[in-house]
């Protein structure tokens, strides 16, 4: 069955093809979700709730453009929608400079941890990150899907580097003390 | 030393491939709330509802109309004033059709969502201000904002489709492949971006292409409409907030039984005779679906005692003589008073000319009982904390009880029943209802409905088109 059909089944609200259809796509999307998410539980609940919208909205997809991008699209929104409002004190910086200093040691870092860092930023830093560097939004995107000036967008990510930049080079020097003792 | 990498560059790499299958426990719950949203959805088309509503009043009436087929004029007006009246029902309810398609799609998931829609609105109302205040660092992105997407989105579309194609095309051929094929757009950038990435002055560059992409237009202008759907639906539910689809209801009324012509129901010769109305009681039991949150369709029970007297008549025992059968053909006497006849006073004194007994101060009461089962429905006009319906449709009465009696100087005896009652009657229902919310499930019912009776009586009763008119009360418990 080819996914045209799956998702024509979907609209019909086929439950073999809405499992179908989970099966195929809910690891690429629990991965967008952990990535926005602030914790493994919140994830899995972000992921319910997007498949929940796509199953009720998936009559609306006419096939135009890439399904798979229009399930992405739904999950993050679905995340935005909860982490938006939850107000970041701006802490304003006057540090926002130093993007040459960006430069990271090419060592090996496991995702799990650079997926628990992101995690740990505070959500507004965290959506940004994303949603510029990992999902290629432009801040005037991301400005108007956050409801943010276009400035405290840019703020927020280089914010965002800094702290896990900090983050990684801490770890990466108690590694290297602890492999010398 | 090890090599130097940006740090964006680093996590992109690391989650280019990032996947993780989620627990279980996440499907199962996702498919429990979709069954739980089937079984709602599962129910037939309001239309259908409506159409068969309407169709059983019309076939129950004209079935009766055969049935009972009397040469009362006053039957046949009737009919036709029943027979309009479930069309305009019809009529109305097809209008609230169109507006109400979709009322019943998302009641599972609703505290999560309904909560996140309100955000929504407020967000929108919030988006418009910015795009306002954007307007001024960058005036391009104005054009794509909110306000006028929605509109020629599929135009849009099509063109940044053919866009994005030719944009990837001379420098890598495969791509279009991997677009066809249902890669998303989104993965396609992060392509491009890792790629130039590998360049020197990678930042500024992929801050050009991020901006000034097409594709990017596109992701933009999907969510957008998504955000749209999303208001909109936000909408509809808020205008359908949360239905109690049943509600059982006790219910009991003061009855108020008369008639609109002259006639009587012992006989066409007390029709000049004064008549006038006990009160009685009502009282009984009902049920309501919502067929939506203006419409609900109701039926139940109600024992409905009527009491009539037709004042100033004779009466006299005629025992050991034969009753003419002139007089009182509409009385079956009972056995223990032996035979009865009465006269119409009035009748009499004006065949004698007499002013003697022109007064005699004896009343026939005829008290009746039915059982009443009334199918209704109700249409909201307001529906707020106060509702205010309005109610049309029949009932069917099944005699449960007839007598007469007399009632002479506090004298009070039954002399027998009437003989032309008919063991089932209809009566068709008008009324209007006012229902308080006293609490989420309960709410109080003040409902004066007037009832007018087809069929009633199947002979010879002058001009006595019976009617009763009922305040009904009672407390409704929702569920």
């Amino acid at each position: 069955m080819g996914l045209k059909q799956l998702i024509e089944n979907c609209k019909n609200n086929d439950t073999q093809a809405q499992s179908e259809l989970y099966k195929l796509f809910s690891s690429k999307l629990f991965s967008v979700c952990l990535k926005y998410s602030r914790n493994t539980a919140e994830a899995e609940d972000n992921l319910q709730d997007a498949f929940l919208t796509i199953f009720e909205k998936i009559k609306q997809f006419k096939h135009k453009g890439s399904f798979e991008g229009w399930l992405k699209r739904i999950t993050v929104n679905t995340v935005l929608q909860r982490y938006r409002k939850e107000k970041v004190f701006d802490i304003i910086t006057d540090e926002i400079a130093d993007d040459n200093n960006l430069d990271i040691e090419d060592n090996d870092v496991s995702i799990d941890y650079l997926l628990k860092i992101i995690q740990e930023l505070p959500d507004r830093y965290r959506l940004v990150f994303n949603l510029y560097v990992l999902d290629g939004y432009s801040h005037n995107d991301i400005a108007q899907m956050l409801e943010i000036n276009i400035g405290t967008s840019k703020s927020n990510l280089a914010r965002a580097r800094q702290i896990l930049k900090k983050t990684i080079e801490n770890y990466l020097t108690s590694q290297s003390l602890q492999s010398l003792q | 030393m090890k090599e130097k990498k940006h740090i964006d560059r680093l996590f992109q790499e690391n989650f280019k491939d990032f996947e993780v299958t989620p627990n279980d426990a996440v499907w199962q719950n996702i498919d429990a709330k979709l069954n739980a949203n089937k079984k709602k959805r599962r129910v037939t088309p309001i239309w259908w509802r409506y159409a068969g509503v309407a169709a059983l009043l019309l076939l129950l009436f004209s079935l009766g109309n055969i049935y009972f087929n009397n040469d009362n004029l006053s039957n046949s007006n009737q009919i036709s004033d029943t027979n309009s009246n479930p069309n305009n029902i019809l009529q109305e309810e097809a209008n609230q059709n169109k507006t109400k398609t979709t009322t019943n799609n998302n009641s599972a998931n609703s505290p999560i969502s309904i909560k996140n829609q309100e955000n929504l609105i407020e967000s929108v109302t919030n988006q418009t201000a910015i795009s306002k205040t954007t307007n001024s660092n960058n005036p391009i992105s104005n054009k794509n904002s909110s306000t006028n997407i929605s509109s020629k989105q599929d135009s849009n579309y099509k063109s940044l489709l053919l866009d994005e194609n030719n944009k990837t095309k001379p420098y890598q051929e495969n791509k279009i492949a991997n677009i066809k094929d249902d890669k998303s757009s989104l993965e396609v950038l992060k392509k491009e971006n890792i790629n130039t990435f590998n360049q020197k002055d990678s930042l500024l560059i992929a801050q050009n292409i991020e901006e000034n992409n097409l594709p990017k237009n596109e992701n933009l202008s999907d969510t957008q409409t998504l955000i749209e759907d999303v208001i909109a639906d936000a909408k509809k539910d808020t205008e359908q907030k949360k239905l109690n689809k049943w509600s059982v209801t006790t219910n009991a009324a003061p009855i108020y039984f008369n008639s609109l012509g002259n006639g009587s129901s012992l006989g066409s010769e007390f029709s000049k005779n004064t008549k006038s109305s006990d009160i009685t009681m009502s009282y009984g039991i009902s049920a309501s679906y919502a067929i939506n949150n203006r419409v609900r369709v109701r039926s139940g029970v109600n024992k409905v005692n009527l009491g009539y007297n037709t004042n100033n008549v004779l009466i006299f025992e005629t025992i050991g003589l034969n009753v003419s059968a002139s007089t009182n053909k509409n009385i079956n006497p009972n056995n223990m008073s032996g035979s009865v006849s009465i006269i119409s006073g009035k009748v009499l004194s004006e065949l004698n000319n007499r002013s003697l007994i022109q007064s005699s101060n004896t009343t026939i009461n005829q008290s009746l009982g039915y059982i009443e089962v009334p199918l209704e429905i109700e249409y909201a006009i307001i529906d707020k904390k106060l509702r205010f319906n309005v109610i049309g449709g029949f009932s069917s009465l099944f005699l449960s009880n007839n007598s007469l009696f007399y009632n002479s100087n506090g004298e009070r005896m039954r002399i027998g029943e009437a003989t032309n009652l008919n063991k089932v009657s209809y009566s068709a229902n008008f009324g209007l209802g006012f229902n308080y919310n006293l609490s989420k499930s309960f709410d109080f019912n003040l409902e004066p409905v007037f009832k007018y009776q087809i069929n009633a009586f199947n002979s010879d009763t002058g001009n006595f088109n019976p009617y009763f008119i009922g305040i009904y009360t009672g407390i409704g418990f929702k569920f």
